[in-house]
């Protein structure tokens, strides 16, 4: 890998689900869940990934961890090729420690069954992180004072912890196989606010102490304005803008970001400025519309948006938008 | 946090589980233990159909032995079956419900329709020619019980596997790097054991009936005493009718087939109960 070059490069990357079909003789139809999207992701970076439910984020997450096949395009993975982790099998072994991932929802992500110290230690004897059982206990209870949960938790069921202290229990049982890239797919969504709080700044601490690069996913754009570095927001298995986080707070970003930025609750009791609501609901991702993707909800759109899809401009140094009409020069 | 509350804490306070486990205690007790200290009755006395005395606690049959020490007898044979036929149909069904379940193509459409066919075999007939083709013993005997139970274990596991098989933590599992082999033999079936448990000792229930039908049916092992053997003199005797009745000949070995597959099923669902950690508090 060239130095300073992406760690991790998405190209056209396209899901489409198949329909069941009703009929016999009936087309295929496919549910357009994540459709040609390229991003890089550079060392150390975080990066988040916004947008509505049903937008693709979290499947978008599944296809570059090779948990759900893709349908076409490239991951590349310290310049080499890892599509569905199609690699030899020590590699893949690699892959897996590496690239690791933290799910949603911290009361379906831990085996009922399983007490928690043997389920952090059985990956890291599985992908050889340690090389016995001895140094797997040692090792998983040293990170379970790092997340701040006693170490005496070792021995205990997951139904006996908090969701807060679940999530935890998943960070670990993630860094225990030390990995590169964390991709935390709305990992702090299914918390409350105060618990959300505490998760993020250990996200921000292990950051630090572990060198670790972070793909953030999230629908709450403060969560996600909060922890990244730079944002990619998607909308309906498209992505509509790569901004760094300032940058998406310009007039130049796209009409689907300043919904969202104008949906971000603010703690002042100043007047609030003009909020813009958007009209229905996503559309359905089986026959998304023509032309561009957000055509139907825009408030800015125009009678050539419905025709034509839009291609990405860069309207500021990295800051890229799926809309003409923030080019500039107009 | 709570107090930790384990498996056996929560066992031993259920009230059905320990009347289910003592009883199958005391018939495997029996059944081990008996066998060694009384002998194997055989031949014939002069003690014919004596009702229940200080001598013989259950009376005696139409040849003169002990009705009890044949009890004893019966009760070793009745879990040698079972149990045999409980490893075997877990040993086929098990597996083949996991793969069923968790895979997703032609392989679990096979397994299926393999199932599917199987259980709508007609067990009994079927088992009657086997047992009369493959001659008359009790390996026969507990080899056509495994054949013929395990589609309801694999359609049980595969119920329970299909659930388990869309739940993160299985997701979780594979992008952790854990083999699929071990996320399926471990992760899935740790999952699915309770009701496969309950399964598997209703298969064992179920096995001591089906043995006594077959004995009764003059299929079993002539060689072994079982309660279906006993029940077969019994019956062949006129015992249930004749007048006046020898009871005890044919009471408590039907009583003791009645008492063995309750107490398997006591067993069986106060496990169910107490293997979710859930459950417990």
């Amino acid at each position: 890998m060239e130095k300073g070059g992406p760690l991790l490069k998405v190209e056209h990357l396209t899901k489409l689900f198949p329909v069941k079909k009703t009929r016999f003789f009936e087309e295929q139809r496919h549910v357009h869940a994540v459709e040609d999207v390229s991003f890089e992701l550079y060392e150390g970076e975080t990066l988040g990934i916004v947008g509505e439910s049903g937008s693709g984020k979290s499947t978008l997450a599944r296809a570059i961890l090779a948990l759900t096949k893709v349908t076409s395009g490239t991951v590349i993975y310290r310049g080499e090729d890892i599509t569905d982790f199609r690699v030899p099998p020590a590699k893949r072994k690699l892959l897996h420690s590496e690239l690791q991932m933290i799910f949603q929802d911290p009361y379906a992500s831990l085996n009922p069954k399983i007490k928690i110290g043997e389920a952090i230690c059985e990956p890291m004897l599985a992908n050889g992180q340690a090389r016995n059982h001895d140094e797997a206990v040692k090792k998983t209870r040293h990170l379970l004072e790092i997340v701040g949960l006693r170490a005496e938790c070792f021995d205990r069921f997951p139904h006996e912890f908090s969701g807060g202290q679940r999530q935890r229990i998943g960070i670990v049982r993630a860094l225990a196989v030390n990995p590169r890239v964390l991709f935390c797919d709305e990992s702090v969504s299914a918390l409350d606010v105060s618990v959300q709080a505490q998760v993020l700044n250990l996200f921000n601490a292990l950051k630090k102490e572990f060198n670790l690069t972070y793909v953030f996913i999230g629908h709450d754009l403060a969560v996600i304005r909060y922890i990244s570095d730079r944002i990619l927001v998607m909308y309906l298995g498209k992505v509509m803008e790569i901004a760094r986080y300032d940058q998406l707070f310009s007039d130049r970003a796209h009409p689907y970001t300043k919904a969202l930025v104008s949906a971000i609750p603010e703690p002042s009791t100043a007047a609030r400025k003009e909020r813009i609501i958007l009209e229905g609901d996503i559309p359905s991702a089986v026959n998304p519309p023509e032309g561009c993707r957000f055509c139907q909800r825009c408030f800015m759109a125009r009678p050539e948006c419905f025709e034509v899809e839009p291609d990405f401009y860069e309207v500021e140094p990295g800051h890229f938008v799926r809309c003409p009409y923030m080019k500039g020069g107009e | 946090m709570k107090e930790r509350k384990g498996f056996l804490y929560c066992f031993v306070r259920n009230r059905n589980g320990m009347i289910g486990f003592i009883g199958v205690m005391a018939i495997v007790l029996i059944g081990f233990v008996g066998p060694m200290i009384i002998g194997k009755p055989s031949g014939y006395t002069t003690d014919i159909l004596l009702p229940p005395c200080m001598e013989h606690p259950l009376g005696t049959d139409n040849i003169g032995l002990d009705i009890l020490s044949e009890l004893i007898w019966g009760a070793r044979t009745s879990l040698y079956v079972s149990l045999l036929a409980m490893a075997i149909s877990g040993a086929i069904g098990i597996p083949l419900g996991l793969i069923c379940g968790y895979t997703r193509g032609i392989l679990a459409d096979i397994i299926d329709a393999a199932i599917d066919i199987f259980m709508t075999l007609p067990m009994l007939p079927l088992m009657i020619i086997m047992a009369a083709v493959m001659g008359t013993s009790i390996i026969n005997v507990a080899l056509i019980l495994g054949i013929f139970s395990w589609p309801q274990l694999a359609r049980v596991t595969k119920n329970s596997t299909l659930k388990i098989r869309e739940m993160q933590y299985i997701e979780a599992a594979s992008c952790l790097g854990l083999s699929q082999l071990r996320i399926l033999f471990k992760h899935v079936l740790l999952n699915a054991s309770g009701p496969v448990f309950v399964n598997m000792t209703l298969v064992m229930a179920s096995a001591v009936l089906t043995e006594a039908s077959l004995s009764f049916l003059g299929l079993g092992d002539p060689d072994s005493w079982s309660w279906g053997t006993i029940l077969k003199r019994a019956w062949q005797q006129n015992a249930v009718i004749s007048s006046p009745n020898p009871w005890w000949w044919w009471l408590m070995p039907s009583l003791c087939v009645v008492v063995y597959v309750v107490c398997f099923n006591l067993l069986g669902t106060a496990l169910n109960d107490c293997l979710n950690p859930k459950g417990r508090e």
